[in-house]
C-alpha cells in the first residue's frame, strides 16, 4: 500500500466545486479531496461512478456543519449563540436548529462518558490561551493565534463545566459567559454524517470512506479486507501525512489526535489545541499522539483526545471503554491496546455500539 | 358397580388422557417454534455483530489481501490516512506549456505551525 497522495489530480467529472480527483493507483475506487473547514476532506468511493454524488452529498454535509458549529465563523449558528450568552446578564435559554441541537448533543455526551475529559464549554479557555481563529486564516495575511502582542498566556481559564448546561430537544440553556467549542466531537460527526449522506444520495450502493482532517468514518460494503488507511501523527512541513502504520478498515471509524498538530508560539511558550478543560492548560500527558478506533467517528474523535488529555490513565480509559487504540509516547514509542493490528495490513477491529452519537449503530 | 358406571369413569379418563396429550403437543409445537425463533435472531445479532467488529482476520503483509466475506473490490493503495487534524492543503493543477503541474500548498507558513 502507498499513501496515494501524490501525482497528477484533475477536478471530479461533473463537479464545479473545488473537488480534485486523487490517482491511488487502483482503479476500483475513486478518491476525490478538497480543502473543507480549515482542514482537508477526502471521500473515496467504489464503485468509481458514485463520485460525483458522494462529493455533492459530503458538500451538502459540510457546508451544514460549517453553518451549525463553526466557532471561526461569524455568522454561524453557535457564533451567534456565544455572542449572545455573552451577552444575556442571565444567560439564555435558545431553541437551537436541529443540526446544532445534534452537534451539542453528541459533545454533551462525549463529555458524560469522557468523565469530563472533553467538554464543550472550553470555548473560553481556548480563545483565553489565543486559539481564536481559524488556521487558515494565516495564510490570507491574518494574524497568528495569540496575537495579542505576543504576551505570555495569563491565567489560565478551566472550563466552566459542561454540566452546567442543559439541553432538552432543541432547547439548550445556556449561562451567561460561557463559550462553547465543539472541536473534540464536531469532525467527527461531520463525517459520521457525510458517510450516512452519501450512501443515502448512492441509494445504498457499494461503500464509501469519508476523512474529515483524517478523522475517517466508512459506511456501505467495504473493500475486500477493508479499507487501507494510513496511520500518521500530524502532517510535515510539507503537509503531506507520513503513514508509521498501515492498516484496514472495514466498518466503523478511526481518529487521530495529537499534540504535534495545531500548535503555536505565545510568549515564548508553545501551545497546542488540545486542552484540559479542567486545568485550562494545553494537556502535558505522556502521549503526543493517539489513535482510536469506535463505531461512530464522534466517539473516535472525543476518545482520542480524551485519551491525549487523560494523560497517564489513557490506557485505563480507554482499556474501559473496549476501544483498540495506537498510542504514541512523547518518546516516540508506540503502544496498542484492545486488538490494535500489530503490523502492516491489519483489519482494525471496531466495538459495536455507539456511545455519543444517536445517528451511529446502537 | 355395574359396566355403566365402570365405563363412565373409563371414557372419562381417556377423554382426560386426549387433552392432556393434545396440551403436551401444543406446547412442544410452541416451545419448538420459540426455540426456533430465538436461535434466528441470536445468529443473526451474531453474524451483524461479528462482522465489522471482531472478524479474526491476521495481519496480512502490505498489498495483500488475506480472507474476508466482504463482496467489495480488492483494493491495495492506501486511499485515506488518519492523522491528527493540521492545516489545510490544497491540490491544484494546471497546465504550463503543455505540462500538467501539480502544486499542492499548505496554507499555514513553516515556523507559525510546528
Amino acid at each position: 500500500m502507498t499513501a496515494g497522495t501524490a501525482g497528477l489530480t484533475r477536478p471530479v467529472p461533473g463537479q464545479r466545486g473545488p473537488w480534485q480527483c486523487v490517482p491511488t493507483g487502483d482503479d476500483a475506487v475513486a478518491v476525490a479531496e478538497r480543502a473543507a473547514l480549515g482542514t482537508s476532506a477526502r471521500v473515496a468511493v467504489w464503485p468509481p461512478e458514485n463520485l460525483g454524488a458522494a462529493c455533492t452529498a459530503t458538500d451538502d454535509v459540510l457546508a451544514a456543519l460549517d453553518r451549525q458549529a463553526s466557532r471561526f465563523r461569524p455568522d454561524s449558528e453557535l457564533s451567534w449563540l456565544n455572542s449572545a450568552a455573552s451577552r444575556g446578564a442571565g444567560g439564555g435559554l435558545f431553541m437551537l436548529g436541529d443540526g446544532l441541537a445534534e452537534a451539542v448533543g453528541v459533545a454533551l455526551a462525549a463529555a458524560r462518558w469522557t468523565g469530563g475529559l472533553t467538554d464543550p464549554t472550553v470555548g473560553a479557555t481556548l480563545v483565553s490561551l489565543g486559539y481564536d481563529r481559524d488556521f487558515a486564516l494565516i495564510s490570507q495575511g491574518g494574524e497568528p493565534p495569540g496575537s495579542q502582542g505576543g504576551e505570555p498566556p495569563g491565567a489560565p481559564v478551566p472550563a466552566p463545566g459542561w454540566q452546567r448546561l442543559r439541553l432538552d430537544g432543541p432547547l439548550l440553556r445556556l449561562p451567561p459567559g460561557i463559550r462553547l467549542d465543539l472541536g473534540a466531537t464536531a469532525k467527527g460527526l461531520g463525517s459520521d454524517r457525510a458517510v450516512r449522506a452519501v450512501m443515502c444520495a448512492t441509494g445504498g450502493d457499494g461503500g464509501v470512506l469519508v476523512s474529515l482532517g483524517g478523522d475517517i468514518a466508512v459506511a456501505g460494503t467495504p473493500p475486500h479486507d477493508g479499507w487501507p488507511v494510513g496511520v500518521a501523527e500530524a502532517p510535515d512541513q510539507a503537509g503531506l501525512s507520513r503513514p508509521a502504520q498501515l492498516v484496514r478498515q472495514a466498518a466503523g471509524a478511526v481518529a487521530t489526535s495529537s499534540v504535534r498538530a495545531r500548535r503555536w508560539r505565545r510568549g515564548g511558550a508553545v501551545l497546542h489545541h488540545i486542552v484540559d478543560p479542567r486545568t485550562g492548560r494545553p494537556a502535558d500527558g505522556p502521549w503526543r499522539t493517539v489513535t482510536v478506533a469506535a463505531a461512530t467517528c464522534a466517539d473516535a474523535n472525543a476518545a482520542s483526545t480524551a485519551a491525549i488529555v487523560a494523560g497517564v490513565r489513557a490506557q485505563e480509559w480507554l482499556a474501559a471503554a473496549g476501544l483498540p487504540a495506537r498510542l504514541t509516547g512523547h518518546d516516540g514509542r508506540v503502544r496498542r491496546l484492545g486488538g490494535w493490528p500489530a503490523g502492516d495490513g491489519g483489519l482494525v477491529p471496531v466495538p459495536p455500539g455507539s456511545h455519543v452519537y444517536a445517528g451511529g449503530p446502537r | 358397580m355395574d359396566r355403566s358406571s365402570r365405563g363412565v369413569p373409563r371414557r372419562e379418563s381417556i377423554r382426560q388422557a386426549r387433552r392432556m396429550s393434545n396440551w403436551t403437543a401444543a406446547a412442544l409445537i410452541a416451545g419448538t417454534g420459540t426455540a426456533a425463533v430465538a436461535l434466528a435472531h441470536q445468529a443473526r445479532q451474531a453474524t451483524v455483530t461479528a462482522t465489522p467488529s471482531t472478524v479474526a482476520i491476521p495481519a496480512t503483509a502490505a498489498g495483500t489481501t488475506g480472507t474476508s466475506a466482504a463482496a467489495g473490490p480488492r483494493v491495495t493503495h492506501s486511499v485515506a490516512t488518519t492523522t491528527a487534524s493540521g492545516v489545510t492543503v490544497t491540490t491544484t493543477t494546471r497546465t504550463v506549456n503543455g505540462q500538467t503541474v501539480v502544486t499542492r500548498v499548505r496554507q499555514v507558513p513553516a515556523g507559525r505551525d510546528d
